[in-house]
């Protein structure tokens, strides 16, 4: 008896499973007499899951009610991203007509044929003199400064600080750093003002720390947090018309400016070595440091969880000069798709660009335009505590190289840089190796000679 | 009769040798050819390349010092292999030991014991990430708690390996366990009252019985698992990423190689190598079983 219940029981349970995995397909069909409805017009967008993704939905249904074409935006989680995107260009036909890829893609985008070239429509249908021009040098062009249009802007981004604002304001605070420095404490104008604020808040009996910077080592965060201090104080990835790279990655103010981060990240709570985009905001919710580095884009929810007590700056300078790295990505449009969903996604694009559109976009959690107008506007900057610093950044903007090569690169520089912050090695024989290892791989590429 | 007989047969094991030709041996042999192209993972031409990335890889840092990884990667998948095997075996046969013998409640242990193996590996690497969380993590604050020093599990490059391997043996102690446990049960209780007969030690008893018994199904055992952590790949991506020095196996810069960096053919050849040392070593220890066999075979 009881082997039989056991068959049964078996057998129940496969039935149902195959049940659950057929039944969408078993959904009645639509009955053969109705007419057949005309195919409505659709327009794919990839985006990576985060807030400015959701923004893009919403303004795409404004598309939808103006013009009867469905947009929508599938969000793919940040950490397989890029693999998605790549292996889907990998098919003959893309699954997206619109890709919004990250600045460095655009190399291996255009160069592969995978964007479709944009230069000359965006002439004649896009007013580009109203971007701004440093987010369309980099966000956009391949070669950089060619003129050569490979995507729009859609989210334009930089890296900032969010600071303890309470802790700014306090009188006793104020006292005692004024005694110390004699002079106010305020958000710092220079890398060595930040050094100082740092470290007079560093009090580890107290848990509580200067800052934390962008130092993780899974993608390209340590990069993205070093290349602020390493371009203002003097360094560079490289000759753009040559390639070379001796020299450059590590000239003296390059490898000054690593010693500098290592004096930095020494002011950082337990682990601030190895601190990706998430976990500088943790340590900073959970009130363990007094500045925080990350990109804006992130800045939306610290204040929505914070309020009053976050304010943010601009990254300091070195010497009166601010660099300071791009975030945010363009659209870019697939050329694996019909000519047909080409010209939708070109539509689309020249609708979202337009400054009333734009005015929209501002309103959405991290809808950061480049539209020169609006972040030169008073409104823009009164919007939001962080659109401020924002504005400020756009003209010091800087990318890494975005060659289709750039993953090897950003791999190595994460690798050696990363080794330098953990004492492995020295920053300038880190720099040196580096210089030496982007050599062979831009030399590989067919780039430098 | 016979040709009736042979249709059965393939019938039978047709559909499925054609799943395998389509699903492992087509994979393998295309794998082989593109380790001699230079093929992008987002499509588009490729040329024959020969022999180029597998000169480089046997080159190391003097084709380039990217190709240093390699090493780098195989030195840190062997001590990874070699510590989480060991350290597995000795824990899962001492528990084995111990739970030998019936006592009231032995179910119960034993499937909480097992509860880690049959979790996946993602969902492990993930919530132990939030456990071993420098700032927040659970096991620092018992750490605290204790007036111990508190490691960066996850950020201090001395300690990222150690947090790996540490997950990697709670996860997989339980099926050493398992086998062992199968294994000391087999062994016949004869040879046990023979020996108490003759007041052997128990040191003896462990020495002369218990180990040479259990060896095969232990070797097996080391086998499996250590074919299954020379591919380790979940608990990287999920606790430190592909990128990571102290922890970048030789499946991780596979993946930073072919689906980060698009290099298919570079990534093919690296799959290749990897695939001839996993080959090899399997060879070594089915050789080494068949050894054991015969071994017994002639006492």
């Amino acid at each position: 008896m009881a082997k039989w219940i056991a068959v049964i029981a078996v057998i129940t349970v496969i039935a149902l499973i195959v049940w659950i995995s057929v039944r969408d397909n078993m959904a009645p069909q639509q009955a053969p007499d109705r007419p057949a409805t005309p195919a409505k017009q659709a327009l794919t967008i990839w985006w990576a899951q985060w807030d400015p993704a959701v923004g893009l939905q919403e303004l795409g249904k404004d598309f939808e009610r103006e013009t009867g074409v469905a947009v929508t935006v599938q969000q793919i989680p940040w950490s397989t991203y890029q693999d998605q995107v790549f292996l889907n260009f990998g098919n003959k036909q893309t699954d997206f007509d619109i890709v919004v890829g990250d600045s460095q893609w655009i190399g291996r985008g255009a160069s592969k044929g995978l964007y479709l070239d944009l230069s000359d429509w965006a002439k004649a249908s896009v007013k580009l003199a109203e971007l701004n021009a440093t987010a369309l040098k980099y966000l956009c062009e391949y070669p950089t400064g060619s003129g050569k249009l490979f995507a729009l802007p859609c989210e334009t981004d930089a890296v900032a600080f969010a600071y303890r604002k309470d802790w700014f304001a306090d009188a006793t605070e104020q006292a005692a750093f004024k005694a110390k420095h004699n002079r106010d404490l305020a958000p710092p104008q220079t890398w060595e003002e930040f050094r100082d604020v740092a470290a007079f808040f560093t009090r580890p009996e107290q848990k509580r720390y200067g800052c934390a910077l962008l130092t993780g080592r899974g993608y390209d965060s340590l990069v993205m947090g070093f290349q602020n201090l390493f371009w203002a104080f003097g360094g560079s990835w490289g000759d753009a018309a040559t390639f070379a790279t001796e020299g450059h990655v590590n000239s003296p103010g390059a490898v000054a400016a690593l010693g500098f981060m290592k004096e930095l990240v020494a002011l950082s709570p337990p682990g601030g070595a190895d601190m990706d985009y998430g976990k500088v905001m943790e340590v900073f919710r959970n009130g363990s440091v007094a500045m925080s580095m990350d990109y804006v884009a992130f800045f939306p929810g610290l204040s929505k969880d914070m309020g009053d007590k976050v304010g943010y700056f601009a990254m300091p300078a070195k010497d009166g000069k601010r660099a300071i790295s791009l975030g945010g990505q363009g659209f870019s449009v697939s050329s694996k798709v019909a000519p047909a969903q080409q010209e939708l996604a070109k539509r689309f694009i020249a609708w979202f660009l337009q400054k009333n559109v734009q005015e929209q976009w501002i309103t959405k959690p991290a809808g950061f335009t480049a539209n020169q107008a609006i972040l030169v506007s008073p409104e823009f900057r009164a919007k939001t505590p962080y659109n401020g610093p924002l504005a400020d950044s756009m003209d010091h903007l800087q990318d890494f190289w975005n060659v289709p090569v750039y993953n090897e690169l950003l791999s190595a520089a994460q690798r050696l840089i990363g080794e330098a912050i953990d004492g492995k090695s020295e920053p300038k024989a880190a720099l040196d190796a580096l210089a030496k290892e982007h050599a062979v791989i831009l030399k590989d590429a067919g780039l430098a000679k | 009769m016979l040709k009736d007989s042979t249709a059965i047969k393939w019938s039978f094991v047709g559909p499925v040798l054609a799943l395998l030709i389509a699903f492992n041996v087509f994979p393998l042999c295309w794998n082989i050819v593109l380790s001699f192209t230079d093929a992008d993972l987002s499509g588009g031409d490729w040329q024959w390349v020969r022999g180029r990335w597998y000169g480089r890889i046997f080159s190391g840092a003097e084709a380039g010092p990217q190709y240093a990884l390699f090493a780098s990667a195989l030195r840190t998948t062997a001590l990874f292999t070699i510590l989480a095997v060991a350290i597995e075996l000795l824990f899962g046969f001492i528990l084995a030991l111990a739970l030998k013998d019936r006592f009231r409640g032995k179910t119960a242990v034993l499937t909480v014991l097992l509860v880690p193996m049959m979790l996946s590996p993602a969902v492990i690497g993930l919530f132990w990430s939030h456990i071993l969380n420098g700032n927040h993590g659970i096991l620092n604050q018992l750490l605290h708690g204790l007036g111990l020093p508190q490691p960066q599990w996850l950020t201090d490059p001395g300690w990222k390996f150690a947090a790996m391997l540490m997950v990697d043996v709670w996860m997989w102690t339980p099926f050493m366990m398992l086998i062992s446990l199968a294994g000391l049960n087999a062994i016949p209780p004869h040879l046990y009252e023979a020996a108490e007969i003759d007041r052997a030690s128990r040191w003896t008893v462990f020495r002369r019985i218990t180990l040479p018994l259990c060896a095969p199904l232990l070797m097996l055992a080391v086998l499996l698992r250590a074919t299954d952590a020379l591919k380790q790949f979940d608990l990287v991506m999920s606790m430190t990423g592909p990128n990571d020095a102290s922890t970048q196996t030789l499946s991780a810069l596979l993946y930073q190689v072919m689906f980060q960096g698009g290099k298919v053919g570079l990534g093919s050849a690296y799959a290749c190598v990897v695939l001839v040392v996993v080959i090899a070593l399997a060879t070594v220890f089915t050789r080494y079983l068949d050894w054991l066999a015969a071994k017994q075979g002639r006492a």
